[in-house]
């Protein structure tokens, strides 16, 4: 069973361990210094020293809870993201699996093994976060307002952060692998798999379309029907649009990872942006670091698999005589529109959440800056986003152009 | 016309590298049925790729109607392929998530070709013009394939192992449909075949051998896909 599912392919989620170190670096930090933190409250005399320590312990957990629950859903979606795709790519071996009589919880269970990507990026970030500790701690305390905090280890963060997210995500990928498991090993075997709901539409019409030609006048209705439907208005349109339509809705988890790769970019480099003024300089920096590194390994992952997802049809276009041009901007162009729509939604979804944590949390407290929506913050992070966004897209259809058609077809043998 | 002169190809580099055509040359008349027959490893499938224009060869000239395209850019062979050269595969190869008549318009928008449906019908799927190919058997998929090669109207169409992954009964009604609609509209047929007794359909038959033609003969008779052994 390991031969199906290894330690080679769990090594392959690097992107999910990229973000779960940056998540467990930010929350160890916060965490740690929030409970150091708490130690000197009793010691706390002036209304000045308790002001200032609400909004300590404020900023800790609001960056706890916003760091930690952005990059925790990302890489939720992230690993569902790799598993379907797994599957989708290994469906012959799990369905030979299957037929040899392994049940579905049977294979699923060796997908237990993606947690430990999830260990890998969990632990980094865990004494990662141990180094940058006392240099964190003195910066916090240079302003003596509150008594001098120390560094101290709270061998219970090690369960909260590393372990329990591990074993989070190893059960996770057992369920949701089960749950795409459900289906006939002769699907499998035929390459079929579960069908996402848009294809699960299309079978459904074409049942619909099977019982309605039954008889020999249903048959005429349902050919009137197709006649004087999207069939006939499709037939208008040439095949490119029709295969711009087919990608974009064929797929619509590819389609939703990578509008959401544009939304955490959006939201993610902009909050970073406003880290700086509604935090420490030191914060500021670190969050933008992190930020700027999710953004791009996220959008890197998503337009990898974007053109991976396609080399087939790409190659098939072209041994018909389709150009390069032709065969991407049908395949990958096509994302384009919903990708900005997902960087202008993330946008919304920053200046949100900033707005409601200003608003909110901060609402009793002296000496906190008004937030506002920084408009040439927003256009440097669109400019960013465009520039990797297409460049990314370019350099990966010049390195698809370099692959020779016989290559993926062999591939695809 | 097609002519191959001193044709070679070799994959792979240094220990590794393996010289799969060895100087192969050849000459083809329009509207010719020939049948590339070999063992596995011969070069034969390596022959139809750099025919067509799929690959370049290393050394030596392929001319089509006396213009050589060896020295054509990626983007000239594209554009060669487009209005000359229609393709059928053993593995089909279509796009899955499209339907019968969209894969089939894959091929017929390149040349234009509005009346592709008449293809549809000429292999018998116009009931299933709106069918997935996963909804379709391996004989109704080569079939697509087989429709939407010819929509295209290729001069030439090559097919490489068209009946290698039917059954008998699917695979003679594949190449009954291919003789039919090549008596139709008189393309030129390069087939690559392991299977001797498909050869007996073609009117001359290229025997390759360790990456060189070892013979060529031609068929006085040629049987129908209902005729010959299997």
């Amino acid at each position: 069973m390991d031969m199906i599912v290894g330690i080679k392919d769990a090594v392959k989620l690097v992107s999910i361990s990229i973000i779960c170190a940056c998540a467990v670096l930010v929350c160890t930090m916060f965490i740690n210094y929030g409970t150091d933190l708490s130690s000197v409250k009793a010691l706390l005399t002036t209304e000045k020293e308790r002001i200032f320590y609400d909004a300590q312990t404020a900023t800790a957990r609001v960056v706890c809870l916003i760091t930690g629950g952005c990059l925790l859903m990302t890489s939720v979606v992230t690993l569902l993201f790799y598993i379907k795709y797994y599957i989708d790519a290994h469906k012959k071996e799990l369905g030979i699996l299957k037929a040899l009589g392994y049940g579905n919880g049977r294979i699923a269970a060796s997908f237990w093994i993606f947690g430990s990507s999830v260990f890998t990026g969990a632990a980094a970030g865990y004494f990662g976060a141990h180094l940058l500790m006392p240099a964190m701690y003195r910066l916090q305390n240079k302003d003596a307002v509150l008594p001098e905090v120390s560094v101290r280890f709270h061998p219970l963060l090690f369960v909260w952060m590393v372990v329990l997210p591990t074993m989070f995500f190893s059960v996770l990928s057992v369920f949701y692998a089960r749950l795409r498991l459900k289906v006939s090993a002769l699907s499998l075997l035929r390459g079929e798999g579960a069908p996402e709901k848009g294809e699960a539409k299309h079978f459904g019409k074409n049942r619909a379309k099977k019982a309605c030609g039954e008889g020999v006048l249903e048959q005429k209705a349902a050919a009137e029907m197709i006649r004087s439907g999207k069939h006939a208005a499709s037939a208008k349109s040439g095949f490119i649009s029709e295969l711009k339509r087919a990608t974009l809705w064929g797929k619509k988890s590819l389609l939703f990872f990578i509008v959401f790769s544009a939304f955490c970019f959006s939201a993610m480099t902009q909050m970073s942006f406003s880290m700086k003024e509604l935090s420490s300089g030191m914060m500021g920096a670190m969050i933008m670091g992190i930020g700027l590194i999710l953004a791009v390994t996220t959008l890197f992952l998503a337009v990898t698999t974007l053109v991976r997802g396609n080399a087939k049809t790409i190659t098939m276009m072209r041994t018909f005589g389709y150009s390069q041009r032709e065969c991407c901007n049908a395949l990958l162009g096509v994302y384009r529109p919903a990708v900005y729509m997902g960087f202008a939604v993330g946008t919304v979804y920053q200046y949100g959440l900033l707005r409601l944590m200003v608003d909110i949390v901060f609402r009793n407290m002296e000496g906190m800056p008004a937030y506002h929506f920084h408009v040439p913050r927003m256009l440097v992070s669109l400019v960013c986003f465009l520039v990797l966004y297409e460049v990314m897209m370019y350099v990966y259809s010049e390195k698809m152009r370099r692959i020779s058609i016989k290559e993926i077809m062999m591939e695809a043998e | 016309m097609i002519t191959l002169e001193n044709v070679t190809k070799a994959y792979g580099s240094g220990e590794s590298r393996t010289q799969v055509l060895k100087g192969t040359s050849l000459s083809l008349e329009d509207h010719d049925f020939v049948v590339i027959l070999g063992a596995s490893g011969s070069g034969k499938s390596t022959l139809l790729h750099v025919m067509s224009g799929l690959e370049k060869p290393d050394t030596g000239t392929i001319c089509y109607d006396g213009k050589d395209i060896t020295g054509f850019s990626d983007d000239q062979l594209t554009q060669f392929r487009k209005e000359h050269i229609g393709f059928i595969f053993q593995q089909y190869y279509l796009l899955p998530n499209m339907t019968v008549d969209k894969n089939v318009k894959m091929g017929a928008d390149l040349a234009g070709n509005a009346d592709y449906a008449e293809m549809i019908e000429a292999v018998g799927l116009k009931e299933k013009r709106y069918k997935y190919p996963n909804q379709l058997s391996g004989g109704e998929q080569q079939r697509v394939s087989i429709a939407r090669a010819l929509a295209k109207k290729p001069d030439v169409l090559f097919l490489d192992e068209p009946t290698g992954a039917l059954d008998e009964e699917t695979g003679r009604s594949a190449l009954d449909y291919i003789c039919r609609l090549y008596e139709k509209y008189g393309y030129t047929i390069v087939m690559v075949t392991h299977n001797q007794n498909i050869a007996e359909m073609a009117h001359r038959v290229v025997i390759m051998n360790s990456g060189r033609i070892s013979d060529i003969r031609m068929n006085e008779t040629v049987k129908t896909a209902y005729e010959i052994g299997w």
